[in-house]
């Protein structure tokens, strides 16, 4: 279905989905970030802007989350599960790149355990996404196989075609419906091709020579050459929409606790440490390894899917200057015969 | 400027004074440079200096990929060269195990970073080789130095308490902080400890009380104002603004600044019978 929505409409938009019983999740901008946050007033909502410094990863995976609570008595132990986490809403105006990391996230989700609030969040979530009409040097969804303004993820796709006006395309049932509740806001697509403002992302390198470069590299000296100046925090992992590593830990007295769910990182030491001592991935070049291999490699042959959309936030929040597409650029054109190269 | 540095790095390298140039290079975009590694005299061009060089490279002391290329030779400003004294002080590093190139500094990051305004060390305290001119490094009253605490400290309890309670709602729990800190360097941090648990590694609002407010009273009088902390904090949070007032505190308290003199007496690790308590409550 192909609609478009007005600008002015914007608050008819916001104040329907209100009363359609939505909370509504949209970019606001707070002091030096913009966050994908709960918004009241379309008037919050924050346009101008590449990349929203949070992604939509947290609304399904939060950063921290009660899964279970239990009392320990004499001779029994009760459980309370949490219930009402998954929550009616709409996410608007996240970026495609967010939107794709959805369905690559499915897949694990709903592998050998099935993640209840997970899967109950992305059936209560609808996903409209803006396409982008800018973009910056860390931007590469061209090289991961998605584009500024690909459907994959979306419920609701809206595409810049004025200054004033979107063009709006459902691209599942639940985003069909969204608009239908909505109808009144929407007016008729326009005749004649539209102008798309899409932003042009530059391919800064060819993922095909990825993986077969990484199934013969698992030591290779680029590795502690290109990470010696990771500090080994967990920043690129927690912004990125597609790292789900997470960790459960119990936070208890002697008779009763909560059991709690929490982001965790490949990059961290205590990561992978054993309660032996022995840690199987004891420094960064190892750890640093593991997230290219697991994003271009073992996701992928699990899987079948990358297991990142090339939104560019680790390279852009990273204290050292990380940048993971110019470590791929590196490994997509290494011949790797004799000298393997070095940007460092 | 840059040639007096790579040339220096050279000769360094070249007469083994050292294995190791610890610097800065271009970084992923113009307005941003990277911590680079010098091995080869060769690469010393890869070395770089300008407004952008934000790292305190202090911090690569303390991990192990970096210590073992060798004895370094670390690049510092006049900020980053007081972690060395207060490395020294605490006995993380040997003098004479590193050979630092103090470089002169009239400001980083565009716009200049708060702590520049009031910035003292213009040229660094210690070093081994200068490189750029000496400039006379100025010298501010007490209430300049904590002046960006004005505005906080006009703050009631309540209203200090609010807004920490909303900065610290946005932590993620990623450790940036502690990671890029040069004087956090305990090889298991406290938050790492769970038998007892002492601070709950969930990211909700205990927790991030916890873990934030903890981070920064391990550097009561010890933080040198470096920023980083700040700087790398992928939540925005002016981590700073507690740095800066435990500071002013032990200023007050101890008459202590944390990086200033090799011969100082540490103010959190010295004890005397005649100490000044009453801060204690």
């Amino acid at each position: 279905m192909e609609k478009t929505l007005k600008k002015e409409k914007l608050n008819s938009l916001i104040t329907g989905l209100k009363d359609k019983g939505y909370k509504t999740i949209a970019p606001k901008k707070d002091n030096n970030l913009i966050t994908l946050c709960e918004i009241q007033e379309a008037d919050e909502i924050h346009f101008d802007h590449v990349q929203t410094n949070n992604s939509i990863k947290e609304y399904f995976l939060p950063k921290t989350e009660k899964i279970l609570s239990y009392t320990i008595e004499k001779t029994k132990v009760s459980i309370e599960e949490p219930e009402g986490f998954a929550v009616k809403s709409v996410v608007f105006g996240s970026r495609p790149c967010d939107a794709a990391s959805l369905p690559i996230m499915d897949k694990v989700f709903n592998w050998d355990c099935t993640d209840k609030f997970w899967i109950e969040r992305r059936e209560a979530i609808t996903i409209v996404t803006i396409a982008c009409d800018k973009c910056d040097s860390y931007c590469f969804c061209t090289s991961v196989c998605l584009a500024p303004d690909a459907k994959q993820g979306s419920d609701v796709l809206l595409t810049k075609i004025s200054d004033d006006e979107y063009l709006v395309e459902t691209e599942t049932e639940k985003g069909e419906g969204l608009i239908k509740e909505l109808e009144t806001v929407f007016s008729e697509p326009p005749s004649g091709t539209p102008d798309r403002q899409v932003a042009t992302v530059e391919k800064k390198f060819e993922i095909d020579k990825v993986k077969p470069w990484l199934d013969e590299n698992f030591v290779h000296k680029i590795w502690a050459e290109f990470s010696t100046k990771c500090i080994g925090c967990g920043a690129c992992t927690f912004v990125c929409p597609t790292c789900h590593c997470f960790d459960i830990v119990d936070e208890c007295t002697m008779s009763k606790g909560d059991r709690v769910k929490n982001w965790d990182g490949c990059q961290f030491k205590m990561f992978t440490l054993h309660t032996s001592g022995h840690n199987p991935r004891s420094t960064q070049d190892q750890r640093w390894r593991q997230r290219i291999m697991h994003k271009f490699k073992y996701y992928v042959e699990k899987f079948d899917n990358i297991l990142c959309v090339g939104c560019g936030r680790c390279s852009r929040v990273c204290p050292a200057d990380m940048n993971i597409s110019e470590m791929l650029e590196i490994i997509s054109t290494d011949e790797g015969q004799p000298e393997p190269v070095s940007k460092e | 400027m840059i040639e007096a540095l790579r040339k220096k790095a050279e000769e360094l390298l070249k007469n083994k004074t050292v294995d190791v140039v610890y610097g800065y290079g271009e970084g992923s975009v113009p307005e941003r440079t990277r911590p680079v590694f010098i091995t080869k005299p060769e690469d010393v061009n890869k070395l770089t200096w300008n407004k952008y060089c934000v790292y305190n490279l202090t911090t690569y002391l303390k991990k192990q990929e970096s210590r073992k290329l060798g004895k370094p030779a670390i690049v510092v400003k006049g900020c980053d060269a007081k972690t060395i004294t207060v490395l020294i002080k605490e006995s993380q590093i040997k003098r004479e195990d590193i050979y630092i190139i103090g470089v002169t500094c009239t400001g980083i990051g565009d716009p200049p970073a708060t702590k520049c305004k009031a910035c003292d060390v213009n040229t660094p305290l210690i070093y081994d080789e200068l490189i750029g001119e000496k400039i006379g490094n100025k010298e501010f009253s007490f209430e300049e130095r904590y002046a960006e605490l004005d505005e906080y400290e006009k703050l009631s309890e309540q209203e200090k308490w609010d807004f920490w309670q909303k900065q610290f709602e946005k932590c993620i729990k990623c450790y940036a902080c502690s990671s890029i800190c040069p004087l956090c360097f305990c090889d298991r941090c406290i938050v790492d400890k769970n038998q007892p648990q002492w601070i709950d590694p969930s990211a909700h609002p205990r927790g991030n009380l916890s873990w934030n407010v903890t981070r920064a009273y391990h550097l009561a009088g010890r933080c040198i104002n470096c920023e980083e902390c700040q700087r790398v904090c992928p939540a925005d949070i002016p981590l700073n603004l507690l740095n800066k007032k435990l500071a002013k505190e032990t200023e007050k308290n101890f008459k202590y600044r944390s990086g200033y003199n090799v011969d100082d007496e540490l103010a959190m690790a010295t004890y005397k019978e005649d100490d000044n308590q009453d801060f204690i409550k």
